[in-house]
């Protein structure tokens, strides 16, 4: 199942990229997504939080989505509005239950070395939604709390 | 291939061993092994005192927190610990939110770090 993005509306039309499985493949997007941020004036919180999650999510599909499958891809749209940022991210893996992840912040798990993106995720987005399948998420960061 | 020494800057100060962080950011699958792999060999000593510098750091991802979390455990396993400094607010802030400032000393500034060693300080 794929995320129900509306097309175009009055905050323009997504962008696109499809990324191969590889951390290196994700600072020519943050880069493109941040400087569409600057354009339109978003303070310095909103590019660290935007940067953070858009990063936990792309590093969530190829690591734990993908399983760093080099084979597979990661499709990311986008769009930037003066209202809010938008970002989608969608694995080729399996999926998987977010809700089963354990809370990382609980004290059996403080030690444990994985298991914080998709807290920070949530953290610092106003909005994050898996698709039922878990391999697709949609998160949205408003301009006004 | 990213190498350790092009991550992470390695100094002895009596004893204490300071880490310096040379990237503004760690993000590269490289990048995150190279500094695992800086920060383990850190490790290797038993027993070890080490503070980490995040001087100029100005992001970072879950990936570098579970490097951290691997030090630490490595080091807590022989009587060793690794206390960190110079965080940025809004890194910090990353710390609190996943209470991995439950888990670590931080400080202000490296030299409040490495002295607390010498000192035996807490936290």
């Amino acid at each position: 199942m794929t995320a129900n993005l509306p097309k175009t509306d009055d905050r323009g039309a997504w962008i696109e990229r499809v990324l191969a499985t590889n951390l290196a493949e994700i600072r020519p997007a943050e880069r493109d997504v941040l400087a569409r941020l600057k354009e339109l004036a978003y303070d310095d919180d909103h590019l660290f939080a935007v940067r953070l999650a858009f990063e936990e999510a792309l590093v969530n599909a190829m690591k734990h989505g993908n399983q760093s499958d080099p084979n597979r891809s990661v499709r990311v749209r986008y769009r930037v509005s003066p209202e809010c940022v938008e970002i989608c991210v969608a694995d080729e893996g399996p999926g998987f239950n977010p809700g089963a992840v354990p809370d990382p912040t609980a004290n059996e798990n403080l030690d444990k070395p994985c298991g914080r993106g998709i807290m920070l995720m949530r953290c610092y987005m106003d909005k994050v939604e898996f698709t039922p399948e878990g391999n697709e998420v949609l998160m949205v960061k408003n301009r006004e709390p | 291939m990213a190498e350790a020494g092009d991550i992470v800057h390695v100094s002895d100060r009596d004893g204490v061993i300071l880490v310096r962080l040379l990237a503004g950011t760690v993000r590269t699958e490289a990048e995150v092994d190279a500094l695992g792999r800086g920060l383990l060999s850190v490790a290797e000593v038993p027993g070890r005192q080490v503070v980490l510098s995040f001087l100029g750091v100005k992001h970072l991802t879950s990936l570098v927190l579970g490097q951290l979390i691997q030090v630490h455990k490595r080091l807590a396993e022989s009587g060793g610990e690794i206390r960190l400094a110079d965080i940025d607010p809004q890194i910090y802030e990353v710390f609190a939110i996943t209470h991995l400032d439950r888990l670590f000393k931080i400080y202000e500034r490296e030299d409040e770090a490495l002295a607390s060693f010498a000192g035996g300080a807490e936290a």
